[in-house]
């Protein structure tokens, strides 16, 4: 079944045009790359996505029903998370909190139900001590967090922005195992923006390229890398 | 143990707070109103703060809730208990309103915003002479309660006792997660599902009811104001000292703050009559520089700091 569906979907900055004419759908349990180079849009794209940005046309439906418009908060609710490039971190609120919000705000749990809910998405994720300051985190858990803060929306969307970047081998490895677990279980539709292709070859069903805003190619990503016009764009026009 | 302890605490001083009129006099009791007021103030102040908001219209809602009960005895016949809290509903639907417009600013912009609208709304009484006696003001027939200072003083710590209660549920509700996500990271917030125009609309009309409440207070107990001492810049400027003072984000740091400064400032207006307001914005600049946390966080990462001390022992 289709999960989140995009037509014609477009982003303008006055004139710079970030995501130009995107269509694309996710279905349910599949683990979808999104990848192209630097400024490509990957980013504006889940912005628009997740209602962080609204599109300057196009259309986005959340099964089936048009979401183009609606606030990042209601489509929290209604069940597309995400994670960011930059890590946001609320510093101000222990580590249990910050997991804890999502359930709070978006499933309307009462507090006492979200800790425990947000106690269990961190001992999935092997993230303890949860009543440490955010500043006292290392990397790893910074981003291990804020995957819990996503997962404790219960999505059924989930956009990963870069949260391999900074990570370690090994740490990318039991960030990976973790995701397509989850997403296994849940039957959750992953978005995964990176640039380390070993992930992307390990984790994805699918990519979906962008470069320059537009949608250049789509398939597995033994396909999608041997595609002449994504060799250029990763490589530039020098040839 | 601790929480015990802390619960004793709180009950002694509620205590002693509620008996203070059979062993205080006239005039001690004047200026533990003046604390109080201030008190609830610099708290509802800090409750906006939690959402990143600095306000500085508190004198401007504190005037609003002043002549709205005053003018609701005087021109409506309302009895004077009622007109407080018609007042401080008054004061809630107006912030209502103008938050529409105003919520949606951030930073100084807001600030500035707010400030502006104190200003308006002294003009305005001003200028509304028939309705509001312009410049003069207003004299109420007679002041709440026959002027007895006991009953004066437990109208003023009930005013006050309302505010903490709020603060209170602020600290230990999901309103704490909302503010401070919404103080930390906007964006962050709206992807977990805070809606933000929501969370900071209710911090408002709920800090703006808690001020105009003050303020219609103020009135009842004094029998008369004008636009002056209404929306004296004090009511702006002495809460934001106090809850600096003490330490923002929370509900005992405002408290501990005015404690100090309000005794402080009492005996600070005896010593330099036209000075004292100098010393405030000394006591602000100060604090910001060297102890931005105030008070209670300089406790607070003392008390932090002498146990890993002792752990590490």
């Amino acid at each position: 079944m289709s999960k989140l569906t995009t037509t014609g979907l477009t982003k303008a900055f006055s004139g710079l045009v970030a995501v130009n004419d995107v269509s694309f759908n996710m279905e349910e349990g599949e683990i979808l790359g999104i990848i192209g180079p630097n400024g490509a849009g990957k980013t504006t794209f889940i912005h628009l996505v997740s209602g962080i940005l609204m599109p300057t046309s196009g259309r986005i439906e959340f099964k089936g029903k048009d979401i183009t418009y609606a606030p990042a908060h209601e489509r929290s609710r209604l069940g597309i998370a995400r994670t960011y490039q930059l890590i946001h971190p609320l510093e101000n609120l222990k580590v249990v909190e910050n997991v804890m919000i999502g359930s709070v705000f978006s499933r309307g749990k009462s507090l006492k139900e979200a800790r425990k809910a947000a106690e269990a998405i961190c001992a999935e994720l092997e993230l303890d001590r949860l009543q440490r300051d955010t500043a006292q985190l290392s990397i790893l858990e910074i981003k291990k967090m804020e995957i819990a803060r996503a997962l404790a929306n219960e999505p059924e969307v989930l956009f990963l922005d870069e949260v391999m970047a900074g990570l370690n081998s090994d740490e990318t490895k039991q960030v990976i195992a973790t995701v397509q677990r989850i997403a296994r279980e849940r039957r959750m539709a992953v978005g995964v923006v990176e640039h380390v292709m070993g992930v992307i070859r390990e984790l994805t069903q699918r990519v979906i390229v962008l470069e320059a805003g537009e949608l250049i190619a789509e398939g597995p990503y033994e396909t999608v890398s041997k595609n002449p016009r994504v060799i250029e764009a990763y490589l530039g026009g020098a040839a | 143990m601790k929480l015990k302890t802390s619960y004793i605490a709180a009950a002694v001083i509620a205590a002693v707070a509620v008996a203070s009129p059979a062993f205080l006099g006239a005039y001690p009791l004047n200026v533990a109103r003046s604390v109080m007021t201030y008190m609830a103030l610099a708290i509802s102040w800090d409750m906006l703060l939690r959402s990143g908001q600095i306000s500085f219209g508190i004198a401007g809602l504190f005037g609003l809730g002043a002549y709205a009960s005053a003018l609701a005895v005087l021109r409506g016949g309302m009895d004077p208990f009622l007109s407080i809290v018609f007042a401080a509903a008054f004061a809630g639907v107006m912030a209502f309103a103008l938050g529409f417009a105003i919520l949606r600013l951030r930073a100084m912009y807001f600030s500035i915003t707010t400030l502006a609208l104190m200003e308006i709304f002294r003009i305005v009484m001003h200028n509304l002479d028939d309705f509001s006696g312009g410049p003069e003001g207003v004299v109420l027939p007679e002041v709440i309660f026959g002027g007895n200072s006991s009953a004066l003083y437990w109208l003023c710590l009930g005013g006050l006792l309302i505010t903490i209660g709020a603060s209170w549920f602020f600290e230990k509700s999901k309103m704490h997660l909302a503010l401070t996500a919404i103080r930390n990271d906007e964006t962050s917030a709206r992807s977990s599902g805070v809606d933000i125009f929501k969370y900071l609309l209710i911090a408002f009309v709920v800090t703006s009811t808690m001020q105009g409440m003050m303020g219609a207070i103020q009135v009842q107990s004094y029998g008369f104001t004008t636009p002056e001492t209404a929306f004296d810049g004090n009511f702006t400027l002495l809460p934001l000292a106090m809850a600096l003072l003490g330490g923002v984000h929370s509900t005992i740091g405002p408290m501990a703050g005015a404690v100090l400064l309000g005794i402080a400032s009492e005996w600070l207006k005896l010593q330099i009559p036209y000075g004292h307001l100098i010393v405030y914005g000394v006591i602000i600049i100060l604090v910001i520089l060297f102890m931005p946390q105030g008070l209670v966080g300089m406790a607070r990462r003392m008390i932090r700091a002498g146990r890993e001390a002792g752990a590490g022992k």
